[in-house]
């Protein structure tokens, strides 16, 4: 028996849901689409918990002496 | 948390936000070598059981993520190379509304990984910090 398929026109940025459960469209790294679990921005985090990101002259006062890597 | 003994800078603590948790370290399986390192860093960093070797993440960094405000860990805690530390927690420095500061966990993952499908940690980061993917 054949399967039928489902064809989607989904673009990045919106929100599917499977099964109950709500996935992200993304990009994947190869020109197209894929979907996973969102994650929560923390722009609307710090909107829920009154918290902002901390100032610039905070984060060097704090990390003046916290070395570099080679990563991110 | 203490983040830095005394004589240091002032002590930041340490927050593990129940979504970003979930989020990040949760959608691994619960056996899975990855969510229980996160777990046992976790716990030391709350026990103040562990040397904690910080690193800055980048305001512009490799594959164009964008990470000011931002500090890493390796996991497991206390090892380096990428073998011997194959995961990253990384926090963002935040602002309470009480003016307080804490180091916030944004992302938790891989940071090399080797399906190149998969996301690296620093690009979850990215993603939360800016809402899409460098």
């Amino acid at each position: 028996m054949a399967t039928a398929v489902k064809r989607l026109d989904l673009t990045v940025g919106e929100f599917v849901e499977v099964a109950g459960r709500r996935y992200e469209v993304v990009p994947d790294r190869e020109g197209g689409v894929t979907i996973e679990p969102p994650i929560t921005p923390a722009a609307e985090l710090h909107a829920r918990r009154g918290t902002k990101p901390a100032s610039a002259e905070d984060f060097e006062r704090l990390s003046v002496d916290v070395p570099f890597d080679d990563e991110g | 948390m203490p983040d830095i003994p005394a004589g240091g800078p002032p002590r930041v603590p340490i927050e593990f936000g129940s979504l970003e948790w979930k989020e990040e370290v949760e959608r691994y399986d619960p056996r899975s070598p990855a969510r229980t390192r996160a777990q046992s860093a976790r716990k030391a960093i709350e026990a103040g059981t562990a040397k904690l070797d910080w690193k800055r993440c980048k305001a512009d960094g490799p594959g164009g993520t964008k990470l000011p405000g931002c500090r890493k860990l390796y996991v497991p805690l206390g090892k380096q190379g990428a073998s011997q530390a194959p995961y990253g927690l990384v926090f963002q420095l935040i602002q309470k509304a009480d003016d307080s500061l804490a180091w916030s966990l944004i992302a938790f993952g891989e940071r090399h990984p080797a399906n190149e499908r998969t996301r690296n940690v620093y690009e979850r980061a990215h993603k939360r910090l800016h809402g899409r993917y460098p």
